[in-house]
Order: C-alpha cells, then sequence, then structure tokens
C-alpha cells in the first residue's frame, strides 16, 4: 500500500475499505507530504551514502529517519534503539559544563518522532557557517539585548529593537527568542529567529539570567519591569566572571491573568495575594509524582552519550566560538583607571 | 516548543524505549500507573526474574535501566538518588541490595543491566504477549540456551579451508624469501 501524497510504500497503511472512514491514510513517516521534497532529501541521502552499497529504493522509505537505525517500528510503534555514537569516542574531547547552557539550540529537539540525524547534522553546518558571518552571543532568558533586522521599509534599511528575553525555544535553525519591551506604553514583543538571514546583528546590552526559565509572566506584571530604554548602552561585565543571577521578585497587576502563575510555581514574582481558594485547587493540580517519573524526565531530554557526540563533531569550531563569545564579554569591560 | 531539558544530564538508556510513554489505563490516573509500576520494579529487583505481561514488563525496564545507572553514576551519598530509590522500591532492604549488590555487580558493564525474553503463551485464553524481565548476573540457570555454531560440518570444513590457505600463503612467502 503506498501513501496517497508521497507515494511510497508503507506496509502499515491499509487499503480504503468501503465500512471504513474515507479519510485519505497519510504516510506517517512526517516526510512533509509534498513528492518534491521527498525527492530532494533522497537525493541528498544519496549523495550521502553514495560510498555505501545501499540501494536508493531502500533509502527511499527512510529518509524520514528509520534507516538510520535510530528508530524502529514494533508494528505501528516507534521504538527509540539505544545510542550509538557517530563520532570516533576514543578522540579524548571533553565536553564542558556549560556548552549545553551556552549553545542549547545545538541540541537537537527531544521527540523522536520529529528526529532525523541527517538533518541534524545539516543543520548543526548550517549553524555553524551562519555564526561565522553573524556571531551569536551568549544569552539567557532574562538578558537584556538589542537586535537589528533588515527591513526595507525603514528608513536607514534597518530596525533596532532593545528588550528582555523573556522566553527561547526551538532548537537548530528554527531556534528563536522573544524580546519583550514597553514602548510608548504599549507592551511589544518580538519573536527573532536567530539564524534568520534577516538579522543584521544581536547585542547583549545586559547579561544575566532570572530565577524562572521562562518570563512570561511580565505580561501581567506590571509595566515598569517590562520597561528598557532603547538607547541603553552595554553594561560592564568582569572578564571570567559567572552569569549572574537576578533575584528579583516581580509584582504583578491584580487579576485577571493570561495564566494561572499560582499554579506555575513561579520563583520571580512577589507573593500574589489571592484568596486561600486559588492555593488550594493549584494543589488540586499539583502533580506531586511527577519527579519521580524516571523516563518522562529522560524522553524530554538528550542524553549525556548524545550531547558528548554532538560536542566531538562541533569540536573544531569550538575554540573559534569560544574566542568570539569572550571577545563580545570583553568589549563591555571598562578599561581600568591607572 | 520542541526544546530538550538541560537542567540534567542523564547517562543514555541502553535499550530499545517507545518513543512515547504507555498510559496503563489506571482508576488513579498518572499516579496510579507509576504506583503499579513501582511494584514491578521492586518485584524484578527483589526477585531478579519475573514474568509479566510485554506492555507492563518493557514499561518497567526503563525505569528499571534508569534507576540502576542513578545508583551506578551518583552512590549511595547523593540525596537526590536516595529519594529516587525510596520511591521506586518500596521494601527498604531493596535500597540497600541497589546499592551494595546491584551498582557494585553492573559497575563496569557497557550494555543493558536487563534482559527481556519472549515467555510462552497461557493456553487456553485470551492472548496475551507475555514475557520474562530478569537483571543480567542473576543467580538462576539461564533461560535461552546458547546456539553455537561452531561445531557444524560446514563450519568446520571452511575453517580448515581456511588454515589450508593460510598454510600455502605462508609456503609460498617463504619460496620468495
Amino acid at each position: 500500500m503506498s501513501c496517497y501524497y508521497t507515494g511510497l510504500a508503507r506496509s502499515d497503511l491499509k487499503p480504503p475499505v468501503a465500512s471504513r472512514s474515507r479519510r485519505i491514510k497519510r504516510c506517517r513517516c512526517k516526510c512533509y507530504g509534498h513528492p518534491k521534497t521527498v525527492m530532494v532529501m533522497a537525493v541528498v541521502a544519496a549523495a550521502a551514502l553514495r560510498s555505501s552499497s545501499t540501494r536508493l529504493s531502500r533509502l527511499l522509505p527512510g529518509v524520514c529517519g528509520e534507516a538510520w537505525g535510530h528508530q524502529a517500528r514494533r508494528g505501528a510503534v516507534l521504538r527509540v534503539l539505544p545510542f550509538i555514537p557517530t563520532q570516533d569516542p576514543d578522540v579524548i574531547k571533553k565536553m564542558p559544563e556549560d556548552f549545553r547552557a551556552v549553545y542549547p539550540e545545538f541540541l537537537p529537539g527531544p521527540k523522536p518522532e520529529y528526529r532525523n540525524r541527517l538533518r541534524e547534522k545539516l543543520e548543526r553546518q548550517d549553524m555553524l557557517a551562519r555564526r561565522s558571518v553573524m556571531p551569536i552571543p551568549e544569552f539567557y532568558v532574562g538578558s537584556i539585548m538589542a537586535v537589528t533586522v533588515a527591513d526595507p521599509n525603514a528608513s536607514g534599511k534597518n530596525n533596532r529593537f532593545v528588550g528582555i528575553c523573556i522566553q527561547r525555544g526551538d532548537a537548530g535553525l528554527r531556534a528563536w527568542f522573544i524580546l519583550r519591551n514597553v514602548v510608548d506604553h504599549q507592551g511589544v514583543e518580538i519573536k527573532y529567529e536567530m539564524y534568520s538571514p534577516l538579522l543584521q546583528s544581536i547585542e547583549v546590552l545586559r547579561l544575566e539570567k532570572r530565577l524562572d526559565d521562562e518570563l512570561l509572566y511580565l505580561r501581567d506584571a506590571l509595566p515598569i519591569y517590562s520597561t528598557f530604554p532603547l538607547d541603553m548602552e552595554p553594561e560592564v561585565m568582569q572578564e571570567g566572571a559567572p552569569v549572574p543571577v537576578n533575584p528579583i521578585k516581580v509584582q504583578l497587576k491584580p487579576r485577571p491573568w493570561h495564566e494561572r502563575w499560582e499554579r506555575k510555581n513561579l520563583q520571580g514574582v512577589m507573593d500574589l495575594g489571592l484568596p486561600e481558594r486559588f492555593y488550594k485547587k493549584a494543589k488540586l493540580h499539583e502533580k506531586p509524582w511527577e519527579k519521580y517519573d524516571l523516563m518522562k524526565e529522560y524522553r524530554a531530554t538528550i542524553p549525556e552519550e548524545e550531547q558528548a557526540d554532538i560536542f566531538r563533531e562541533i569540536s573544531p569550531h569550538y575554540p573559534l566560538m569560544e574566542s568570539t563569545r569572550r571577545r563580545g564579554k570583553r568589549k563591555r569591560v571598562l578599561p581600568s583607571i591607572s | 516548543m520542541n526544546q530538550a531539558e538541560i537542567r540534567k544530564l542523564i547517562p543514555a538508556v541502553r535499550v530499545a524505549i517507545n518513543a512515547k510513554h504507555r498510559k496503563f489505563s489506571n482508576p488513579k490516573g498518572p499516579e496510579g500507573r507509576l504506583t503499579m509500576l513501582r511494584k514491578t520494579v521492586t518485584e524484578l529487583v527483589k526477585l531478579e526474574r519475573v514474568e509479566l505481561n510485554y506492555q507492563r514488563g518493557d514499561e518497567a525496564r526503563g525505569y528499571a535501566e534508569r534507576l540502576i545507572a542513578m545508583a551506578i553514576k551518583h552512590g549511595d551519598r547523593h540525596i537526590p538518588t536516595m529519594e529516587m530509590a525510596n520511591y521506586w522500591l518500596t521494601e527498604k532492604q531493596l535500597v540497600h541490595k541497589l546499592f551494595k549488590v546491584l551498582a557494585v555487580r553492573y559497575k563496569d558493564h557497557t550494555e543493558s543491566y536487563t534482559k527481556l525474553h519472549k515467555a510462552p503463551n497461557i493456553y487456553p485464553g485470551f492472548y496475551r504477549e507475555r514475557v520474562v524481565l530478569e537483571l543480567k548476573g542473576n543467580p538462576f540457570p539461564p533461560l535461552e540456551k546458547k546456539n553455537s555454531s561452531h561445531n557444524w560440518i560446514h563450519n568446520i570444513l571452511l575453517e580448515e579451508a581456511h588454515q589450508d590457505y593460510i598454510r600455502k600463503k605462508l609456503k609460498e612467502g617463504e619460496r620468495s624469501n
């Protein structure tokens, strides 16, 4: 039986029967559904494995990840096989402790259904190429940044925005972050894709972390906490010092809010001052067993060996990335008075 | 948002796992599911070989592997590991067994700590895929016998032909010298 959209042979699709629903059975290998994309990926896969004796016809169904030995199917269920390193593990390259914190977008998304080792490898190459053209500094949620994008309709063809990073997400070339600021008493949030060629520069004006991983509660906080001058100067940073954690406790506006912040276990907000019933309801929604769920935690992470493997893959470029990072920090150090 | 958690570094599980967790419909919901798997993991650590249905065995296998890996990596002085072992092993002498016996046994293992064998059907009755989940290095006799093909006639003949070829090559080498 073949997929209606891509024409790939799939053994787990069943032929349409009069009694079954008329919904077209779509190829579940998530191959974007467009024949052209599949053909392009097949050509790439073929080029990558020209030296091996694997036939193209056997590669085609596995272009989406299953042929690479990392996934298997037991019936219709997707299995994730034990990790096999791709780089030579005898080459001793110790992964730095802060690698996953400073360059989190190099680690792929953990969902196995969406993973494709070849695509991740190609993306990492593209990310390194982009970084050599436009250096992306180290930043965290809570850092104040200035981003200039190319805009054909703006005067000077560039558009600069300053804001606090409230969230960052996704992995690979899709990695993004959201900057928030209050301009003319209007809260403005802009989502920037880090590897978009439209981005001209990313500067970190104040490098710091906060008590929470996401600062979406700033939408419901007093505007003073999200207001930063648009002409803010980059701040002083001690060379070699660890990234400071800002222990600020933000005051929220009165309800209604965008989310039930009392259920989110936020560290960076002042006492919410809600009636007792809210906290009682929040307690009912708590899931205290989740911290013991070892497999849930595992499925949300990339294992240690895989992170080390990824680091080994990009380690030739790592010294350049680190020198760019240190150079960015050093620029903001004030000259010593002597 | 498909973004990996970076707060903890977790070693890879050395067995195949399902991409998604199995829900195991339970009157108590997700908490009941963990309680049920907790019982399985406790039984496995206590008895070192248990016969179960495939779905429950495969799910518990992941948890058992992770628990043992944590015990090996962090040891018994590490508080989060102790709390995890305390939760997963309902009998407290098994916590001692985990750290003093199993962690020591599997300290230098590079492969998985558990093995899942297919078990015979229970007949008659509704077909349930049965498995035997066991810890490696258990004191019981092995469940599967190793079928060595070393003594098969064609392998003996091939081995001899290979030795003949090597002898011929050596003779030719001596002659040329």
